[in-house]
């Protein structure tokens, strides 16, 4: 018998809880692409067959399936393949892992089920308050609950690849990290950090609130611990897929990683500078003060730096690897890359749109001209570039090459996938592009009918129609192309054979190792210590204002129960009423 | 440390990138003043924003010079005031809380937007150059029929804008041969005082203000309105010479109108139409 | 062929994003071009792609001669 090294074989028990963790991650993605197709359907009048009250449910479910359940559950299962791959040796115990898998399974459970009590009548539960469930807002306990279940999971995750780099450790006293468990501590460490504002907004306030144990809470200061919160989130996402692009796609483009330091470098930068810039989420929020908010941006901007880095290495190596596999000249030398691998493909087309929706950031960094596009459909334009593409569609991409790893089986139609990639990065063309687009001339997000009586949108150029003709062919194609992703994986695991050919487990060798960089580089107390202290100056003085200015409870906030749905004629009447 | 000498240049080129990039925004602040929204609006409690001198009588006033204030409540799904109207070449400060929920406040394809969070007061200064009509959206997520919440911004050419508001109270009915009263009342939230001309007619003659107005007249009388105040002026009507039936009546004051229409009937029939 | 079929199936994709752009730039120039007429040129770019791609190129010719 052939001796194969897939990562199956290597530790067949871990490979067990990657494959929940990555299978809990698809079922997530085709419930939640599925409801943005409804989304897209409805948006923009082509089919509605929801009542636009329910709009809402539909879009807390998809947001929080796909950039929480979808994205984390993913990294939890790549980041275990990383921290064992690279340090080559399994988790400390493996109930323990089974048991942080559990917990977060858990509290997705809770959340979906209070989500869905905003359809369903039988679930006396009403969450129908978006990703973002900002105060006066108030969801059912069980949606809180669900939420800090799933977070500590992750923390309990965090734990697990900690302690098992700890015993390498003990065994290697003079090694240094290898790159894959460096990238997943470096990226544990800004989630632990960034955590604590969710953790803080939902134990302090949003729970014991909805449990009626404190009246009121002061809808500035959970929004912005949620903020604290809620950019480094989308590092949080976004740091499995810059792994993947710095130890999976040079292999598979044929070569090596051009600089381990760089890439070391890059994720020191996101340790330090995730969290301290999530008041550029709240450029328009009153309360807040100039000052903070220019803090904020200009570390942003900043972190334009690790990204730009990032991009120079990617296709650096690529170019490495193209040119061992006998690509020549300037530009000639990218038709010697596998564009037949979907594994490559649709990692290197999530590269370059997320190069777009790095743009598109840029100008959203922008203190003043965030007042053009702030919360317009602009914003969802972006972040499907970027969640919805750097993201998902490397993570769709790797499965390709992980899902052989571990269920030792070969993929069960290699073109479907190629042909699956592709279209991804054409119905997000279409639908970005449109988004992008009608978000300039003013066009909001988060609304089910954004056709108003009073007014109607103008476009530079064609019509509002073609805006949303566009919006929802992009989003039938992204759709298909998630089904056809499901389907080969479903197809792969469940009818595929066992196959003797599948390739070893490895990643990426590098041009430059570590050996290139100064040990400090990898001293992770030193690089978390100045991480702390910057998130202290970035935000200290700003909770201490909102505190001193509204109060720890804020001033008399009632909550407000999305489930209270009336007529809104009947509303106005109230309006009246209440105004003098 | 080894870097690649094309991997320093790009280094350099994302360094220059990034800092030109903070320069322009800090020549945005400096240079043409765009201020961002802050903490200067304070907070408010939203159970007392009907007692709140600002926002109890919300709508746009008069501070001096080309400049206005606009105070405006959101609450799920609408605005008060609706419907704002400023004149061109003006500097109008806008003041919006939330009653509820977080809500934006969002003239749709410009650069005027906030958040409203409940509790805190979004101070946001604008300048409007020209003529131009705009729809006002809530552009943050407020509830079920948070699709319904909008409103209108109107800016209309100086020469045609003003902030006077007119109301008018009359009876609708009067037996013939009594007097009966039409009052006025005249606002004005311009930060100077309003002298203007106030004018009733009854059907089409004119007759001085405080004669007595009798059938087909016209009455005009002179009114100053004070600075952010209001006056109330009262046209009597003797009914003595205008015959049974229906008689229209309007009253103007600086170019904006009330009117009504006052039924005059037989002392016999009056007394079945009070029954 | 000049490129492999993988190769040409991307070259197509990233047409999409250039041919949606290139109806904004056109605009800036004054040149206003309606959905049908922004397909019809994506078409015409498509189809020369393909042609060019599949023409042989003077290394696959050698190729069949040898």
């Amino acid at each position: 018998m052939a001796m194969r090294n897939a990562y199956i074989d290597q530790f067949p028990e871990e490979a067990r809880v990657i494959r929940a963790a990555l299978w809990s991650s698809f079922l997530a993605l085709m419930i939640g692409g599925t409801l943005g197709l409804i989304q897209g359907l409805h948006r923009t009048n082509v089919l509605r067959f929801i009542p636009s009250q329910d709009y809402y449910t539909v879009l807390t479910a998809h947001g929080v399936l796909l950039v929480i359940t979808f994205t984390i559950f993913f990294l939890v299962g790549i980041f275990t393949w990383a921290v064992t791959t690279s340090l080559d040796r399994g988790v400390k115990d493996i109930r323990f892992t089974w048991g942080w898998y559990a917990m977060m399974s858990l509290g997705t459970l809770l959340v979906g089920v209070s989500i869905l009590g905003g359809v369903v009548d039988q679930i006396p539960m009403n969450a129908d308050v978006l990703y973002t469930f900002y105060s006066p807002f108030q969801a059912h306990p069980a949606f809180y609950v669900g939420f800090v279940l799933f977070v500590v999971g992750t923390w309990l995750a965090g734990f697990d690849w900690f302690r098992t780099w700890w015993a390498w450790k003990k065994d290697n006293p003079d090694e240094r990290i290898p790159l894959p468990t460096f990238m997943a501590l470096t990226t544990m460490l800004f989630w632990y950090l960034s955590s604590i504002g969710v953790a803080i907004s939902i134990l302090a306030f949003l729970l014991p609130w909805s449990l009626g144990i404190i009246d009121s809470v002061n809808p500035l200061l959970t929004r912005t611990l949620f903020w604290f919160f809620g950019h480094p989130v989308v590092y949080f996402w976004l740091m499995p897929a810059y792994m993947l692009w710095y130890t999976m796609l040079p292999k598979l483009s044929g070569g090596k990683l051009f600089s381990d330091p760089l890439a070391r470098v890059v994720f020191v930068l996101f340790l330090i500078l995730s969290t301290p810039v999530g008041i550029h989420h709240q450029y328009l929020d009153p309360g807040i003060a100039e000052g903070f908010k220019f803090i904020a941006m200009t570390n942003t901007m900043f972190l334009l730096l690790p990204s730009l880095l990032t991009a120079f290495t990617v296709v650096a190596s690529m170019e490495h690897g193209a040119r061992q596999r006998g690509g020549e000249g300037y530009l000639s030398w990218l038709k010697a890359l596998p564009w037949r691998d979907p594994a490559f493909t649709g990692m290197a087309l999530a590269g370059l749109m997320f190069a777009a929706g790095g743009f598109s950031g840029m100008i959203n960094a922008g203190l003043s001209i965030n007042y053009l596009v702030h919360n317009s459909w602009w914003v969802v334009g972006h972040f499907h570039l970027t969640v919805g593409t750097a993201v998902a569609l490397t993570f769709m991409a790797a499965s390709y090459w992980f899902i052989p790893q571990l269920t030792g089986k070969e993929i069960w139609n290699r073109s479907l996938g190629l042909v699956q990639v592709v279209l991804w990065f054409i119905g997000m063309t279409f639908m970005s592009n449109a988004m992008h687009r009608a978000g300039l001339f003013g066009i909001p997000r988060r609304t089910a009918e954004p056709q108003y009586e009073g007014f109607s949108f103008d476009p530079a150029v064609g019509t509002v129609a073609e805006i949303d003709a566009q919006v929802a062919l992009g989003a039938a194609l992204l759709t298909l192309s998630v089904y056809l992703f499901i389907t080969n994986m479903v197809l792969t695991t469940i009818g595929g054979s066992t196959s003797d050919a599948i390739p070893d487990n490895t990643y990426a060798g590098t041009l430059s190792g570590p050996e290139d960089s100064p040990a400090i580089i990898d001293n992770l107390k030193l690089w978390t210590s100045i991480a702390v202290v910057l998130v202290i100056i970035a935000y200290s003085l700003p909770l201490a204002s909102i505190i001193d200015a509204g109060g720890l409870f804020g001033p008399g906030i009632d909550p407000w129960k999305p489930s209270v749905v009336v007529d809104p004629s009947l509303v106005l009447e109230s309006v009246r009423g209440v105004m003098p | 440390m080894n870097i690649h000498t094309y991997e320093k240049t790009w280094l350099a080129v994302a360094m220059v990138l990034i800092v030109g990039f903070i320069a322009t925004i800090t020549y945005g602040a400096v240079g043409p003043g765009i201020a961002m929204i802050d903490d200067d609006g304070g907070t408010i409690d939203p159970d007392t924003i009907n007692d709140d001198e600002r926002f109890s009588d919300p709508g746009v006033t008069h501070v001096g010079g080309n400049e206005y204030e606009a105070a405006v409540v959101a609450q799920a799904w609408a605005y008060t005031p609706s419907e704002i109207t400023v004149p061109a070449n003006s500097t109008v400060t806008f003041y919006v809380t939330s009653r509820d929920v977080t809500h934006s406040y969002t003239v749709a394809g410009t650069n005027v937007n906030t958040m409203v969070v409940p509790g805190q007061v979004s101070e946001m200064t604008v300048e409007f150059d020209e003529p131009g009509e705009y729809g006002i959206l809530c552009n943050e997520y407020c509830g079920a029929y948070h699709h319904t919440m909008e409103g209108k911004l109107n800016v209309v050419p100086e020469d045609e804008f003003d902030l006077t508001e007119l109301s008018t109270e009359a009876p609708d009915e009067a037996q013939l041969g009594n007097q009966t009263t039409i009052n006025t009342t005249v606002s004005n939230d311009m930060n100077y005082d309003l002298e203007t001309t106030a004018t009733l007619e009854i059907g089409n003659q004119t007759v001085e203000q405080d004669q007595t107005v009798e059938q087909d007249q016209t009455v005009e009388q002179d009114v100053t309105v004070p600075a952010h105040g209001s006056e109330t002026l009262e046209f009597a009507v003797d009914t003595t010479d205008f015959g049974t039936g229906d008689h229209d009546w309007t009253v103007t004051v600086d170019g904006h109108e009330g009117s009504g229409t006052l039924t005059v009937t037989n002392a016999t029939e009056g007394g079945d139409g009070d029954a | 062929m000049r490129i492999s079929k993988g190769g040409l199936l991307v070259i197509m994709a990233f047409l999409t994003p250039l041919i949606v752009e290139l109806r904004t730039v056109l605009s800036w120039f004054g040149i206003r071009l309606s959905v049908v007429e922004t397909g019809a040129l994506g078409l015409a770019l498509i189809v020369a792609v393909l042609i060019w791609a599949m023409w042989p190129s003077n290394g696959d010719t050698e190729a069949k001669l040898a």
